[in-house]
């Protein structure tokens, strides 16, 4: 898929932006503080209908401006999108939230909008995934696997009324203690939606770990041997089925009763998964240096592009924020060459990088909230 | 804010505004509508609240708002009293009796298990069901929470309670609305549509 046009309205340092891009790549370019990265997390938002970089969304508002709008055009294999997102930050009779529609028809939920722009992104805060604690490597899970399954997206949402319900009832036991009753229907409820999500996120790490190291190997020239495992908070194997999963989880909650009642909250269950990430046989968190963080997160990236593409049978829009000019020569070259046939968003201090020939790319100069094409 | 209004104007405005989904400016309109109604009007208004408020209660059988007790439905002999439908609220006997396929009677609970909300067993009229099957002669209870989750918690709860009595519990069917297209069902919908098929 390819997004056509942008158009931005009050969107962080842009007043008004209306820009057609190029099928290949487009190359955001200038100082720092201009703006480049701003028109990364507009097309993100139209992809995940949220920011990359902040879960408030009237962050995304132009200073002095009651709302903004952002409307892209896209064109699929058969045929074209519309994507809509509007928000107010004054409170106009509903509430204060972010309005989505898809050629003008209005989303009656956010989940909707999911696999309607399939885009990976690479940023700096990425390297996250590897260097920091568990929530970081679920969050790339569950935003990869919602774009590719509308149903997990439903199931996590469900999941998390399910857990918070059931943490405010272990919380409650100790004052009211005959609410314990209770307890069990929650238990069952917990792990019947948990137990979808662990067999998709197993399933979904399996094949990530496959292609993520043949992506690596390549990458690294064989030097180096990435692997992904899943590593959920009760003890499965990968021929587990869903009714396996169900029972360990199951036994695994009333095993740990007394514990969650003493401590008030849920302690088992995927809302507690980590993913390991691991390098020639050791943890790349602990182990890995700099580079070799940044590149198997890079082999994540490009493997979740492989993986989109084999389910939809269409290439999704990649979006490199800051990233090219930290990588060598050899991992850059490396790099812009597996991407092609992709739409590529670019940003970098400069275009020099770019030593390919000009009529394979567009070029953006942005300066202070305003795009200029050269 | 409603200052400048003598006070009687101000106090009915400030019972409107109290009203869910009533804001401020609702609140004035509503208020002053009533000022231009004729007396006869106005009172018919004010009575129309007492009478819905003091001449209704609970019927002592299912709980549903009642100005009789027991109610209409508990009292019809022609109805099924052996077969239970258990609903949340008094609107969804109201949306049930619509359909006039429904032969037996109802437990109205006034609620769903909610802990996020102090909800507890307690709080709702499932205890007054348990005992209802207890004592009279019933054969099946059908639970028609609603499809969300405090609604299937409440569901799996009072199963829990009855199936070792060995009552038949069923649970209402979810999935593709009867004269809607797949196609614009949801991703949930369908799945739970595709969950609990049947053979033909």
């Amino acid at each position: 898929m390819q997004i056509k046009n942008l158009k931005l309205r009050n969107f962080r340092n842009y007043s008004r932006l209306d820009v057609d891009f190029s099928e290949t790549f487009n190359i955001i370019y200038g100082n720092n503080a201009q703006g480049k990265t701003n028109i990364i997390e507009a097309i993100f938002l139209c992809a995940s209908g949220r920011s990359h970089r902040t879960s408030r969304d009237d962050e995304m508002v132009k200073y002095d401006s009651g709302g903004f709008e952002v409307n892209l055009q896209l064109r699929k294999r058969d045929f074209d999108d519309e994507i809509g997102v509007l928000f107010n930050t004054v409170k106009n009779g509903s509430e204060k939230r972010k309005k989505i529609s898809i050629n003008e028809i209005p989303l009656k939920r956010i989940g909707d909008l999911m696999g309607h722009l399939n885009a990976v992104i690479f940023s700096p805060e990425d390297l996250l995934i590897v260097k920091q604690g568990p929530s970081e490597r679920r969050r790339f899970i569950d935003i990869t696997l919602s774009q590719l399954r509308p149903a997990y997206f439903y199931d996590l949402q469900k999941y998390s009324r399910i857990l918070f319900q059931r943490n405010t009832l272990l919380k409650r036991i100790c004052i009211q203690k005959n609410l314990v009753d209770t307890l069990e229907v929650w238990n069952k409820h917990l792990v019947k939606t948990g137990s979808r999500i662990v067999k998709a996120r197993m399933n979904f790490i399996d094949r990530l770990n496959v292609l993520a190291g043949a992506r690596h190997e390549k990458l690294t020239n064989n030097e180096e041997k990435l692997e992904l495992l899943y590593d959920p908070s009760f003890k499965i194997t990968a021929e587990c089925s869903e009714d396996e999963i169900e029972d360990v989880f199951y036994r695994a909650l009333i095993r740990g009763k007394e514990n969650e009642l003493r401590k008030g909250t849920t302690v088992i269950g995927p809302h507690r998964d980590d993913m390991q990430v691991v390098l020639n046989g050791e943890s790349t968190k602990i182990y890995g240096s700099q580079g070799q963080q940044r590149t198997a997160v890079l082999s994540m990236k490009l493997a979740e592009i492989d993986l989109m593409q084999e389910e939809s049978g269409e290439f999704p829009v990649l979006l490199l924020d800051d990233v090219l000019s930290e990588l060598d020569d050899r991992r850059k070259e490396f790099l812009l060459d597996s991407i092609g046939g992709l739409q590529t968003f670019i940003t970098s201090t400069d275009r020099g990088f770019f030593n390919r020939g000009n009529d394979e790319a567009a070029f953006f100069y942005i300066k202070n909230g305003t795009m200029q094409r050269n | 804010m409603s200052y400048f209004y003598a006070p009687p104007v101000a106090k009915l405005i400030e019972e409107f505004e109290k009203l869910p989904g009533i804001g401020h400016k609702t609140a004035q309109r509503l208020a002053f509508h009533v000022l231009n109604l004729s007396t006869e009007k106005a009172d018919a208004l004010a009575s129309a609240i007492r009478d819905a408020k003091l001449k209704t209660s609970y019927c002592s059988i299912c709980s549903n708002l009642t100005e009789s007790d027991p109610c209409s439905v508990c009292r019809d002999v022609k109805r099924d009293q052996s077969t239970i439908c258990v609903v949340e609220d008094p609107r969804d006997v109201v949306a049930l009796e619509r359909v006039r396929e429904f032969k037996g009677v109802y437990h109205v609970l006034h609620g769903a298990i909610s802990p996020m909300e102090g909800i507890g067993p307690e709080d709702i009229k499932i205890k007054e069901l348990i005992k209802r099957v207890r004592d009279a002669d019933i054969r099946e209870v059908i639970l028609a929470t609603n499809p969300n989750v405090e609604g299937e918690a409440t569901a799996m709860y009072i199963s829990k309670l009855l199936k070792p009595a060995g009552i038949k519990t069923t649970r209402i069917a979810h999935g593709i609305p009867v004269g809607g297209d797949l196609e614009y069902a949801d991703e949930v919908t369908l799945a739970k549509a595709m969950e609990g098929r049947r053979e033909i």
